[in-house]
């Protein structure tokens, strides 16, 4: 097994009275992108500040990199890069000064190859008022890897990307990947999380509700695979209920059925097509999505 | 070191390309100036003898002032401080480097003054340089003060206009830049020796035009000097206790 990158044990940060995150553990492999899901106020951000070394833990141990994030920040600067959920720069400041100051600060010469590399080779001189939405995320997030840092925090960096914008950032993220560099990335968009990450965690009310693999966290939910039939004549309808498929709806010609044993109710229902002398103009099966099985727990915690 | 002059710099030429950063530190001090020295003084003659001086209060007051505490409040509500933070850039740099840009600022205005008062206004020149000169540097070192602390104090930017106001327009009206303290109702003369634009202007009339006052040059200028580095202390004070409230 991989080693970690990064090392959550016991994390615990409160508000006054208001438990932020609840003593999580967790753990990033080197190399890898996990994801951090949640609900708004399930704790991500809070547990990435922490990490950033911008927020005071109340309690457990946290390393990145080997170095701890409340104590050694200037050398956690050096391994770890960040992408803020909202950060901004000066308006007037135009993106080549922007690099020059933050590579001037790290003791390194401007790195306009990171902004190059991000397709910035036009915008070099455009004022960070004149950049659009995208521009300015790939700017941060070239800013953060200044110091070729070992692992990258990025919290909803695609957040306000029209699709190109995203398709972009996403390319990025895999590059960076490629390169070797750990990426824990914050997101609500779960087609980003099941597309970008190796293994991701649904946090809800400060807890790791399930940690895995997407296909493994979508897999663990009570959630019903989904058989989508049409034949040509049509004698899956008006529907029933075929061996341990449950029939649910028709609409526009298609039969519907649930069932936890897609093998078998696929099997059931093409057996019954068969016997009627009908054939199959379509057929679909579909897994519970990651969103499907998101929802699930968030519900789950709301109802707890 | 770099770094820090690096950053400077980049801070010197982005407020170039700020219109605000502009208007407050150079178009309307200068405006004003000019109709000061070519109205003002024509009608009261006898402020043309300080034209230099209480002109560059006035620039010094207002840039300082009304100039210096929006861009801090503005890093900190966008999230400028906390990019620079995670950048690496350390935030007490930041605010030093606020204030060696508006000191350069604000000394390059009164220069500007200075060279052009007696020259188009017919301005009367100080009969000591060195003291005209130091006078100034304090006094713009705690105009800036002040400026930060109202930047660090003020939670948003409607709230340091409004701290800003409350400064500037007392420093206007009640130093004796814009006509003699002595004229004023002895309350408001009081109220006038809270800001440090009185001491400062009192300074210059004794110490570095050699004119009669109402109490020692000595002691305003120390005064001025004590209210910029209490000012700074404060500031700086704010400014930590913020980043340490912010941490959590």
């Amino acid at each position: 097994m991989a080693e970690a990158a990064i090392r959550v044990q016991g994390l615990i940060k409160r508000y006054g009275p208001t438990i932020a995150v609840n003593g999580i553990d967790l753990e990033v492999r080197k190399g890898e992108i996990f994801g951090l899901l949640g609900p708004n106020g399930a704790g991500k951000t809070t547990t990435l500040e922490c990490l950033e070394g911008i927020r005071k833990a109340d309690g457990g141990r946290m390393t990145v990199d080997g170095c701890n994030p409340q104590s050694d920040r200037k050398e956690l600067r050096r391994r770890l890069g960040v992408q803020l959920q909202s950060s901004s720069l000066p308006d007037s400041i135009r993106a080549d000064e922007a690099m020059s100051l933050v590579c001037a600060w790290h003791g390194l010469a401007p790195r306009i190859d990171l902004l190059k590399g991000f397709g910035m080779e036009t915008s070099l001189k455009k004022q960070y008022h004149a950049l659009s939405t995208g521009q300015k995320r790939r700017l941060h997030l070239a800013l953060a890897l200044v110091g070729d840092p070992a692992v990258v925090v990025l919290d909803e960096p695609t957040a306000g990307l029209d699709v190109q914008g995203r398709a972009q950032l996403h390319d990025a993220i895999r590059a960076l990947k490629a390169k070797g560099i750990t990426i824990l990335l914050a997101t609500h968009d779960m087609a980003e999380a099941e597309t970008l990450c190796d293994r991701l965690a649904i946090m809800i009310h400060g807890n790791i509700a399930a940690v895995g693999s997407p296909a493994q966290v979508t897999a663990a939910g009570h959630g019903e695979t989904r058989i989508i039939v049409r034949t040509m004549n049509g004698s899956l309808l008006p529907g029933r209920d075929i061996g341990n498929a449950r029939f649910t709806k028709v609409s526009e010609g298609y039969g519907e059925w649930m069932c936890s044993d897609a093998a078998a109710a696929v099997i059931d229902l093409l057996r019954k097509v068969q016997a009627a002398g009908d054939t199959v103009e379509d057929l679909r099966v579909e897994r519970p999505s990651l969103e499907e099985r998101f929802l699930e727990l968030v519900d789950g915690g709301e109802h707890e | 070191m770099n770094a820090f002059l690096l950053h400077l710099w980049v801070q010197v030429r982005m407020d170039a390309r700020e219109r605000g950063t502009l208007l407050t530190f150079y178009a309307v001090p200068l405006t004003f100036f000019v109709v000061m020295g070519a109205v003002f003084s024509s009608i009261n003659p006898t402020t043309k003898e300080t034209l230099a001086a209480s002109m560059s209060i006035f620039a010094v007051t207002m840039g300082a002032v009304l100039g210096a505490p929006i861009p801090l409040v503005k890093m900190r509500e966008s999230g400028v401080l906390r990019a620079y933070r995670v950048s690496g850039i350390p935030s007490r740099a930041v605010l030093f480097i606020q204030e060696v840009s508006a000191f350069f600022h604000l000394l390059l205005v009164s220069a500007i003054i200075f060279a052009t008062a007696p020259l188009f206004f017919g301005a009367g020149l100080p009969r000591d340089y060195t003291g005209y000169f130091t006078i100034l540097l304090i006094y713009i070192f705690a105009s800036i003060a002040l400026g930060l602390l109202i930047g660090v104090t003020a939670r948003s930017q409607s709230m340091a206009t409004m701290l800003s106001q409350a400064v500037f327009l007392p420093s206007l009206l009640l130093s004796g830049i814009m006509f003699p303290a002595s004229l004023l109702p002895r309350p408001l003369l009081w109220l006038g020796r809270i800001f440090p634009a009185t001491h400062a202007m009192q300074s210059f009339s004794v110490l570095a035009y050699h004119l009669k006052a109402n109490y020692s040059g000595a002691s305003a200028l120390g005064i001025t000097a004590c209210i910029g580095m209490l000012a700074t202390a404060i500031a700086v004070w704010r400014f930590e206790a913020a980043g340490r409230e912010e941490l959590g």
